[in-house]
């Protein structure tokens, strides 16, 4: 799939400002991303990676700047929220259900009628041993990696992740960079923070680096 | 076509619902041991207890109804799920409307199905009982719906609980005067009608409504 250098970006950050209370996190934050690219927000503790990552799921709403999708606002873009998938801090899983039964029921939210790939997803996560555990049986570990499995069989291009290899030991590391290296080739979009850098990792060849702390020095000045 | 929205949100509720049993439990053990108080501490006068009965049931049936929404949105708050359905590209106000439709199967239904036998305590007599039974089935859907309001609004709150029952109780105040009437006025020999309409259009009226407030103050609140 060749891409036009003419098309718009598939996700722009048109000088965006995020405040926290009272406190404004950054401003002026310009950037676009187009597909097959890997976006790493790094910036130090409070520096408003997590609220960046909110702002572009849509789930917090800045008057000041714009985020764009295909040219279009999220906010007005009804088809934007199917093709956006974010995992943030807390997995949504609940402690009642089953993996088995967390992952149907995402996989029923983002649309798929045919819930059969279910266990094979267990199974490529490592996992299919807790299938019929629920989730408040699962290490902290095992249930990233359920929260994970969402993305397997999704439908979305862009992907939202809030430091997706927190807790998360080295062969479950290697999974999710293999899955987002098949997500990007496949002409996908990850967004992601994380404390470490990634250059080593193999996401290394799409990935470009946007350090928050760039957008913070005007503040001092004002 | 993938699964309804609101099948897909009520029988997640139910499933959960029927795994936490202490969550289906409670608000009867609640309603059932208020209602069963004031036998035990008015005076032994059987035409007392008659008279009051239906209304003390009615408030009963309304404070156990709290009860149980304070916990409606709170776990889903915490545990992420929340976000992901305000993200998600499902119609969220169909989504809550399911959800709150298993919520009130297991309380407000279950309190109506448990009153016919609180009745007996108080030595209501049958046609009132009926009417009664009646009036719960019509109204503590509107309690539950728009009870669900005050449960979005105050999810994020640390001790939500009071601010939730401050806010909510004056707006059952119509539905427990509707309710408890309707059993008055059965008891003199009026006509229930107007009562039974009264409920009636408060329900199509928080069936409509509610589930876009509900939607609307969960995506204020999660910010």
């Amino acid at each position: 799939m060749s891409q036009t250098n003419d098309t718009p970006a598939m996700l722009a950050i048109n000088n965006l400002e995020c405040s926290r209370g009272d406190r404004t996190l950054f401003r002026q934050l310009s950037y676009s991303i187009n597909a097959g690219q890997c976006l790493h927000i790094v910036g130090a503790n409070g520096s408003g990676k997590t609220t960046l990552l909110r702002s572009v799921a849509g789930l917090v709403y800045s008057p000041k700047g714009k985020i764009q999708w295909q040219g279009e606002n999220i906010q007005s873009n009804p088809s934007y929220q199917s093709t956006m998938i974010y995992l943030g801090h807390s997995e949504g899983l609940k402690n009642e259900l089953t993996s088995v039964e967390n992952l149907e029921f995402y996989s029923c939210l983002d649309g798929h009628s045919d819930q059969s790939h279910v266990d094979g997803d267990l199974a490529q996560m490592g996992i299919l041993e807790c299938a019929d555990l629920t989730a408040n049986k699962l290490s902290f570990g095992q249930r990233r990696r359920l929260a994970f499995a969402r993305l397997l069989h999704s439908k979305a291009k862009l992907w939202i992740l809030d430091e997706p290899f927190t807790g998360i030991d080295d062969a479950g590391r290697a999974l999710i960079e293999t899955i987002c290296v098949e997500h990007l080739d496949a002409q996908g979009m990850i967004l992601l923070t994380n404390h470490r850098t990634l250059s080593q990792s193999r996401l290394a060849p799409s990935l470009a680096v946007l350090d928050l702390m760039d957008f913070q020095s005007s503040l001092d000045h004002s | 076509m993938a699964q309804n929205t609101f099948y897909l949100f009520a029988r997640r509720e139910w499933q959960l619902l029927f795994r936490n049993t202490s969550a289906l439990v409670q608000p009867l053990c609640f309603f059932i041991i208020i209602a069963l108080m004031f036998p035990l501490s008015l005076p032994a006068e059987n035409e007392l207890l008659t008279r009051i009965g239906g209304g003390v049931i009615w408030v009963s049936a309304v404070l156990a109804t709290l009860l149980g929404l304070e916990s409606m949105f709170r776990s889903d708050y915490h545990d992420g799920a929340l976000e992901q359905w305000l993200i998600s590209p499902r119609s969220l106000p169909l989504a809550m409307l399911g959800k709150v439709f298993a919520h009130w199967s297991c309380t407000g239904l279950l309190l109506a199905l448990f009153a016919p036998l609180l009745c007996m305590t108080f030595r209501i007599p049958p046609d009132q009982i009926w009417v009664l039974f009646l009036g719960l089935m019509l109204g503590t859907p509107s309690l539950s719906l728009i009870g669900a309001i005050g449960a979005a609004l105050t999810v994020t709150l640390h001790r939500g609980g009071v601010l939730l029952a401050i806010i909510i109780l004056p707006l059952f105040i119509p539905i427990l005067i509707f309710g408890a009437g309707m059993v008055t006025q059965q008891a003199i020999g009026g006509s229930t009608a107007s009562q039974l309409y009264a409920l009636a259009a408060i329900l199509v009226l928080a069936l409509t409504l509610s589930p876009f407030a509900i939607a609307a103050a969960l995506r204020t609140t999660i910010n």
